[in-house]
């Protein structure tokens, strides 16, 4: 008997890093979780370590096209017949560089997959949310979505504009049984970061241990999060008692931004 | 098996409302809790509301007097053998006024009840958690510890201060086991809302209670009033040892109603 028997979720870019701890927390509370990425083979990898029977399922699809976002949103609703929770969790950045010397590319990468995949996602999520008028959008923005470090512009500014888009659309859904809420969670050492957060480092002019104990060093912690930290909140907001949360910019930064 | 088994905690004003629900779910969550309030009466109806086992107890005194914050923890210490958890939840206003108004007694009741009663609780406990490496620390603010609203400048401020209080405390502790958060809801109507509501609504400037439970609700996205429910499962989560990286945080229970 869990929080979230009977609830049917879907992650974009589920397969590893956070998304991947926020299914298990889901599974594990009762929940079916729809699991999405680029990777057919580490999709299947994922379900099967996952090892939860019928209620994990992976679709594949890049969270940067349109078409696959949506295309999530209806596989979801197809296999399990409802959608409850949705977890806007695919983001990153590539190529990045200080603004004078940032590419269009680089920032219409970063805003695609942060911002794009989180309005499209939730624009046809809503379509089933509203009429149940129940729901969960969770979008996973990120300590940078409050404060901007230098060099990694694109990654700044697609989360601040996930959180503008999270408070606004709070509104919108507020008294429709729907909550919205951003979690941020400092840095945290995931496969993603790892295969990215060199070339980010070297776009500050730094190393990246020197990356990772920058962020560090600004928390109360003096160390990373974990992406368990952050499946600990999902699963609160998720539940019943979640209802009262909605609209927040949660920090889950070991005490790193300063509102 | 609970998420708090084991855990010893005491929540300042427990009796009802906010601090009552969360000590009902750290019982549900296998924790022992001491429960505070003025009333003797009132805390042992509430112990026996309770189930009363051996996992609760009550402490009388006024959260507004160092005496009473000290003596809760030495109690819980004594009692239980040790603090995990600290739940500095009471506040409150009593004759609130606009500033031009405020008096001198008001104001100093709303700086030891809302503030100090904050300060005297994290000092002493944090005095037991260091040596041990370990607790929790959790402070019932409110919306009102960013915004501000007319005819309640003291609540205002004093949550406000307790939100600086957390986030200086959090950094001190840091890198011990000992986490330290606020959490800020909405307004909830709870007894003591339904008690002093009327007043502080004149206070406000409105014309009813229902005026001013309609201002707080407007601003917010669910346009409702948040649960003491609400705000008890967010401090388990905090209590709870998964929750080691969350600290300095002001977690939000406010149906949307705070800008940032």
């Amino acid at each position: 008997m869990g929080e979230l028997d009977g609830r049917v979720a879907v992650i974009t870019g589920g397969t590893r890093g956070i998304g991947r701890a926020i299914a298990e927390a889901f599974v594990r509370d009762g929940a079916s979780v729809v699991i999405n990425g680029r990777d057919v083979a580490k999709g299947q990898r994922a379900v099967d370590e996952m090892a939860a029977g019928d209620r994990v399922h992976f679709v594949p699809g890049d969270a940067c096209v349109k078409e696959d976002c949506e295309g999530l949103i209806d596989a979801t609703v197809a296999r399990y017949g409802r959608l409850d929770i949705l977890v806007n969790n695919a983001g990153g950045s590539v190529n990045n560089a200080p603004v004078a010397e940032l590419t269009d590319e680089a920032m219409e990468f970063a805003l695609k997959v942060n911002l794009w995949s989180t309005f499209w996602c939730s624009r046809r999520a809503l379509a089933h949310m509203i009429p149940q008028q129940w729901g969960r959008i969770m979008n996973i923005s990120s300590v940078e979505g409050k404060v901007g470090k230098p060099g990694i512009a694109t990654y700044v500014t697609g989360k601040h504009a996930v959180n503008g888009l999270t408070k606004a659309l709070a509104h919108e859904v507020g008294t429709l049984g729907i909550t919205v809420n951003a979690l941020c969670p400092g840095a945290i050492e995931t496969d993603m970061m790892k295969d990215e957060g060199g070339k980010a480092a070297e776009s500050m002019g730094m190393k990246y241990e020197d990356l990772l104990a920058w962020f560090a060093s600004e928390s109360a912690i003096q160390r990373l999060n974990e992406v368990e930290d952050v499946a600990l909140v999902a699963t609160l907001l998720a539940s019943e008692a979640g209802a009262g949360i909605t609209g927040s910019l949660i920090s889950i930064d070991g005490g790193s931004a300063p509102y | 098996m609970g998420k708090l088994d084991g855990k010893v905690a005491a929540i300042t004003g427990g009796t009802r409302s906010i601090g009552r629900a969360m000590a009902d779910a750290f019982l549900a969550e296998g924790a022992s809790v001491v429960i505070n309030g003025r009333d003797e009466a009132k805390g042992n109806a509430a112990l026996a509301e309770m189930g009363s086992t051996e996992r609760t107890a009550f402490y009388a005194g006024d959260a507004a007097k160092q005496s009473t914050v000290e003596g809760l923890v030495d109690f819980t210490v004594e009692r239980f053998g040790q603090l995990d958890i600290m739940c500095l939840n009471s506040g409150g206003v009593l004759n609130t006024a606009p500033v031009f108004m405020m008096s001198d007694e008001e104001w100093n009741l709303e700086i030891d009840w809302n503030l100090n009663h904050v300060f005297w609780g994290m000092r002493k406990s944090l005095q037991h958690m260091m040596p041990r490496d370990t607790g929790r620390i959790l402070v019932t603010s409110s919306v009102e510890g960013k915004l501000g609203k007319p005819g309640i400048p003291g609540y205002a401020a004093t949550k406000h201060a307790v939100n600086g209080l957390v986030k200086a405390a959090a950094r001190e502790v840091g890198t011990t086991g000992i986490t330290i958060n606020a959490i800020l809801p909405g307004l909830i109507e709870t007894d003591i809302v339904r008690n002093t509501g009327p007043d502080s609504a004149v206070a406000m400037g409105l014309p009813s209670y229902q005026a001013m439970l309609d201002l707080f609700t407007k601003e917010s996205a669910i346009k409702k009033c948040n649960t003491v429910e609400q705000v008890a499962a967010v401090a388990v989560m905090l209590a709870s040892d998964a929750a080691r990286n969350i600290t300095g945080c002001m977690f939000p229970v406010d149906g949307g109603t705070m800008p940032y």
